[in-house]
């Protein structure tokens, strides 16, 4: 009882670290420089300690004191409550859809099987959608009690296209369903042990259509359209300042993050380095002793699973970089027009296949 | 007929940018009508995709692995660290020459003063000797200044030069950017090449 208490308690400890103390402020460096990389250009390189710049690493530092000491503005005629709620709303999800997420396999440690996933939950994805769901609450509530008219049009513009793409997200991961027969992340994991069963060779449409559906749930560019800062000023978050801002702006990273996990999850063979299954790497660390073993390859595991998440959060900006913006009746019709009956289409092709076999 | 110079006429060379022979002309498609494969839109995001990853990994490799002979591949200046080696025809502040003897070249005979589109220029004549003038006060507003270089242009003494001096061109306080004479002149040297320079294109040989 009380070794599970304190495995939870390590894993939580460990994913939450590596979310909110190590992605979200080294994604911004991440956005700042890989934006100028790619422009050719050099970047944020100013902010240095005692004359150490760490090729601009202090600028996260730099930005969290700012912010902190920012003065935290409600404006008049808001809804003080609501708006002081709305990016807790919009933060906490982006957090919580972790918990499900496989990092690792099963392992036997000093007898104690451990299960690198912080609850291993029979609806698995379904609790992810739960969550995206919530997370449209979390936008439309901020633009709705900001009193401003930015704000709002920047809301309803995120409820319309977070709930349109919601649908087409939804069906494209059926198919990844039907195909593996379980909405337990860490079965659909430990079913891609075999390289030529991951989910990119079985569902590629449906990685295309839920990547698509991911950025725009995120409200990223090209589907920025919530936040257009040429249209809105910043969109449903105008006017928010100092550590709420910072929420808003941490749920995007740490969204970007979840995305990324369950793409890996779903599509790239979870924690598996291909053709390398785990009783493989068991056997090949056997030198330290069995509980050395299996500590060795817990951990490449979690290596593995992270350089694969790194390599998504680095695709998508890349993508965020690459595209211009969409206008709103194009991100609308590509929705309702494209993307759904696509997803519908990969659904039955997939549900014909595996009756057929 | 001498020039009124020893400089002789050493030649210049002054690299900014991309030479021009370098760069290729990329012709352009302007066809507006999309095949099938076009309008799928998602092999064209991967291509588009493939010219901004090739430039980041470009761009990291030449990070990590400066070509040779440079400290990066990018062309970014570090302003304050780095500063660009600026063509002869840049018109920055500009400045009196000073003779060998450190007087000034001037002979007010208020040529700039009444070209001077903004009236930037205001000049206080005197006499050394009788028949021999130099300007008392030579005082520039540069908050008034428009950096055209008629001055320079209309000078029969080659006595004011449009400099290549760009800072401190900024201040609190409109009393600071009057400059006067003393402020102003500059040795010869520091001003041969935009000497060089406004010989050649206002054709002043003949001086």
């Amino acid at each position: 009882m009380l070794a599970d208490l304190i495995e939870s308690l390590a894993k939580i400890v460990f994913i939450f670290t590596v979310n909110v103390g190590v992605f979200a402020p080294i994604l911004g460096w991440v956005e700042r420089k890989q934006s100028a990389v790619m422009q050719d250009r050099i970047g944020a390189n100013r902010a240095d300690i005692l004359g150490f710049t760490a090729i601009g690493l202090f600028h996260s530092l730099a930005d969290a004191l700012k912010l902190l000491t920012k003065e935290d503005f409600v404006p008049a005629n808001a809804n003080k409550f609501f708006h002081t709620l709305a990016p807790f709303i919009a933060l906490v999800p982006a957090i919580a859809a972790f918990a499900i997420i496989p990092f690792g396999g099963r392992y036997e440690l000093f007898g104690h099987e451990i299960n690198l996933v912080i609850a291993d939950l029979d609806v698995g994805i379904l609790y992810v959608f739960a969550l995206a769901g919530l997370a449209t609450y979390g936008t439309v509530l901020a633009g709705w009690s900001s009193r401003s008219n930015w704000s709002l049009l920047g809301g309803l513009r995120a409820s319309a296209q977070m709930l349109s793409y919601e649908v087409a997200m939804g069906f494209s991961i059926i198919g990844i369903i039907i195909v593996y027969g379980s909405l337990r992340l860490t079965d659909i994991g430990a079913m891609q042990e075999d390289f030529f069963r991951w989910g990119i060779f079985l569902q590629p449409v449906g990685f295309i259509i839920y990547m698509t559906c991911a950025i725009a749930e995120n409200k990223r560019i090209p589907f920025d359209i919530p936040e257009a800062e040429s249209e809105l000023v910043a969109g449903y978050f105008t006017e928010y300042s100092g550590m709420k801002f910072v929420m808003f702006w941490m749920a995007e990273f740490l969204e970007m993050v979840t995305i990324s996990a369950i793409v890996t999850t779903l599509f790239f063979g979870a924690w598996h380095i291909p053709f390398v299954t785990d009783a493989m790497l068991l056997s090949w660390f056997q030198f330290a002793g069995p509980n050395g073993a299996a500590a060795l390859a817990m951990l490449v595991n979690i290596v593995v699973f992270f350089t694969k998440v790194s390599f998504f959060i680095w695709l998508q900006m890349t993508i965020r970089w690459t595209l211009p913006r969409f206008r709103y009746d194009q991100v609308m019709r590509m929705c309702w027009k494209m993307l759904l009956p696509l997803s519908l289409i990969n659904l039955s092709i997939t549900g014909l296949v595996v009756l057929l076999l | 007929m001498s020039t009124t110079t020893g400089l002789g006429q050493t030649p210049y060379s002054v690299q900014v940018g991309i030479p021009a022979a370098t760069l290729k002309a990329k012709r352009v498609r302007r066809r507006l009508d999309l095949t099938l494969w076009e309008r799928l839109y998602v092999a064209e995001i991967v291509r588009g995709l493939v010219v901004t990853s090739k430039h980041f990994f470009i761009n990291m490799i030449g990070f990590i692995f400066p070509p040779a002979g440079k400290k990066r591949k990018v062309f970014t200046v570090y302003y304050p660290e780095e500063k660009l080696e600026l063509p002869p025809a840049y018109r920055g502040r500009p400045v009196l020459v000073a003779d060998a003897d450190g007087t000034e070249k001037c002979v007010a005979c208020g040529l700039c003063e009444k070209m001077c589109p903004a009236h930037a220029i205001s000049i206080v004549a005197a006499e050394k000797a009788p028949g021999e003038r130099y300007p008392a006060r030579y005082t520039l507003d540069l908050g008034r200044c428009v950096y055209c270089g008629y001055c320079e242009e209309v000078c029969p003494t080659e006595a004011i030069v449009m400099s290549d001096e760009y800072q401190g061109l900024a201040q609190r306080d409109r009393n600071r950017l009057r400059f006067e004479k003393e402020q102003l002149l500059r040795p010869e040297a520091k001003v041969k090449t935009r000497l060089y320079y406004v010989r050649r294109i206002y054709s002043k040989w003949n001086y």
